[in-house]
């Protein structure tokens, strides 16, 4: 049971940014469940300043640069006023609000932000800045709920839509102007790398990732890269950072690439996220794969296996009904498991990549009609050559096994044609089309259907 | 508030991608890892490689045990049609 005063001190005795970070987080730990109320009640708005010198400082002998001292005052201050609001929620719940809190909470960030350029806060203390940012963050999406759930009270319900839109997260996008300027701030600094800033680019980029994708800006965060690459230079290599960050960072660089339609790139981050996520963080994970299996099937044509998504459920279903089709060249099973999980591919943004996922079924369905050709007669002690000529025809009567054809539908040879000329032209078939003679001259020596061994 | 058509069936939305891409939901949101820093051992990488490689987590798209035979049988089936009907 260590109260903010104690976390406070300790931070400070033994340079602990995240021991320092537990004194102003705005959640109380399970075993001390009073500690913020504890914390509100040890002083009111008169005597403030005061008691809290006298808590922070001349209580337990602690010494810190006489601006230094007046700025964590300031902050916790504010700290003060903001669990005032907070507490309410169990206290005083009638006057109880989230707008309230994220006004409050709003004020201590920007003395933070002030405590590191005017106060000389230093870079171990950064940790308090990450934690302020994320309730910041975590304050504003409340107060947006409660501010829409207020409106849809007695707003009229024919207001421009256009409006709302933008109202909807006013406390988010105000928030993500704060924390744009705490990434700058980390970004900017000169000092030397061992006391520099610096070292928190990374979290603060990454809170603010999230904080555009919440706000459905993924755009934005293209400027925060074009930062990034700008000072990589001043940078330390992403592999000193924690790999909390690094993980972080990189599962939303491959997002927004994936979202770019830039696969091979966002493969590479996915994948480098996949290899360095802690293998008991299972929602992460199961995060990442969502985007790298579809990733995967784009570029080298290769699907999620049993062992993969073993402990996953959730993806397991998303996936093995499609790889399955795709597998077998089953396009009119691959259409309807497409249909079939549509609302979550659109809503989880996969549906585009997936849909690539029917030339790999159909690719794999002409592959068959090519084994099932069998060989040319062996010329003289040669070893067997697989006929290469095959009939248009047969692809054709490959194309209704595929889709499950009735007797009345008729074949349209115009349109296997025009699948056969994509697929060529997509590289996942090499030969052409000799439309005179109604065949297909494939690739000799194993490279008719390149990189699939024949 | 949504304006959308509502007296229309849902229609086979051919192109999904035009939509609106949605907000992801909370769940969604990739979490803070409880540890700021983790040693390799602990890592995904390392838990794949202690059972050989990772090249297991992913197999080729086709499948060549698949019942040939079958398939061979069906194709001169389907054939016929196609050349009943062209």
């Amino acid at each position: 049971m260590t109260s903010v005063f104690e976390d406070f001190e300790q931070g400070q005795r033994i340079g602990s940014g995240p021991r320092l970070a537990a004194a102003l987080t705005p959640v109380a730990p399970a075993e001390y469940p009073e500690r913020l109320q504890s914390f509100y009640r040890s002083s009111n708005a008169a005597r403030l300043s005061p008691d809290l010198r006298y808590s922070l400082f001349q209580a337990n002998g602690l010494k810190l640069p006489k601006q230094e001292q007046n700025a964590w005052i300031d902050i916790f201050s504010l700290y003060w006023t903001a669990i005032g609001e907070i507490t309410r929620f169990s206290d005083a719940p009638s006057s109880a609000s989230w707008v309230k809190v994220f006004n409050a909470w709003k004020d201590l960030v920007n003395m933070i932000i002030r405590g590191y350029t005017n106060f000389g806060l230093q870079a171990w203390t950064l940790p308090c800045l990450y934690v302020v940012g994320k309730y910041l963050r975590i304050f504003a999406m409340k107060a947006d709920t409660e501010l829409a759930s207020q409106d849809s009270g007695f707003g009229d319900s024919f207001q421009d839509d256009i409006t709302s839109e933008f109202e909807k997260s006013a406390k988010l996008e105000e928030a993500a102007r704060i924390i744009n300027r705490m990434f700058t701030l980390c970004l900017s600094d000169r000092a030397p790398i061992e006391e520099s800033r610096k070292w928190g680019v990374y979290n603060t980029t990454n809170l603010l990732f999230k904080t555009y994708f919440k706000l459905n800006s993924v755009g934005l965060s293209k400027n925060l890269l074009r930062a990034l690459n700008a000072s990589s230079a001043d940078l330390p290599d992403l592999e000193a950072f924690p790999k909390s960050d690094i993980v972080t960072f990189k599962y939303y660089i491959g997002v927004i690439h994936f979202l770019d339609e830039n696969y091979a790139e966002a493969e590479q981050h996915l994948a480098y996220a996949w290899n360095m996520c802690h293998r008991n963080a299972r929602k992460n994970r199961e995060l990442i794969l969502t985007y790298l299996i579809p990733c995967h099937l784009v570029t080298t044509h290769t699907l999620p296996s049993k062992t993969l998504l073993a402990p996953f459920p959730r993806l397991e279903h998303l996936y093995r009904p499609l790889s399955n089709c795709i597998m077998k060249g089953d396009l009119n099973g691959f259409d309807n498991a497409m249909s079939a999980g549509e609302e979550e591919f659109v809503k989880r943004r996969i549906y585009l990549p997936l849909e690539r996922g029917r030339d790999i079924a159909l690719r794999n369905l002409f592959r068959k009609v090519f084994i099932a050709g069998g060989f040319d007669e062996p010329k003289d002690g040669q070893p067997p050559v697989r006929r290469t000529r095959v009939p248009i025809a047969e692809f054709a009567a490959a194309l209704r096994i595929g889709t499950h054809a009735d007797d009345r539908s008729r074949v349209d040879i115009d349109e296997v044609e025009c699948l056969l000329s994509n697929l060529i032209y997509k590289g996942l078939m090499k030969g052409y089309i000799a439309r005179e003679r109604g065949m297909v001259v494939l690739s000799k020596n194993n490279t008719a259907f390149p990189g699939t061994g024949v | 508030m949504s304006n959308s058509t509502q007296s229309n069936d849902k229609p086979e939305s051919q192109q999904p991608q035009q939509q609106k891409p949605p907000v992801l939901e909370e769940d969604d949101e990739f979490e803070d890892f409880p540890v700021e820093d983790w040693p390799q051992e602990e890592t995904e990488q390392a838990s794949g490689s202690a059972n050989g490689t990772s090249a297991h987590l992913w197999e080729e798209s086709w499948d060549d045990d698949d019942a040939a035979e079958d398939f061979s049988k069906q194709l001169k089936e389907e054939l016929k049609k196609v050349e009943a009907s062209s």
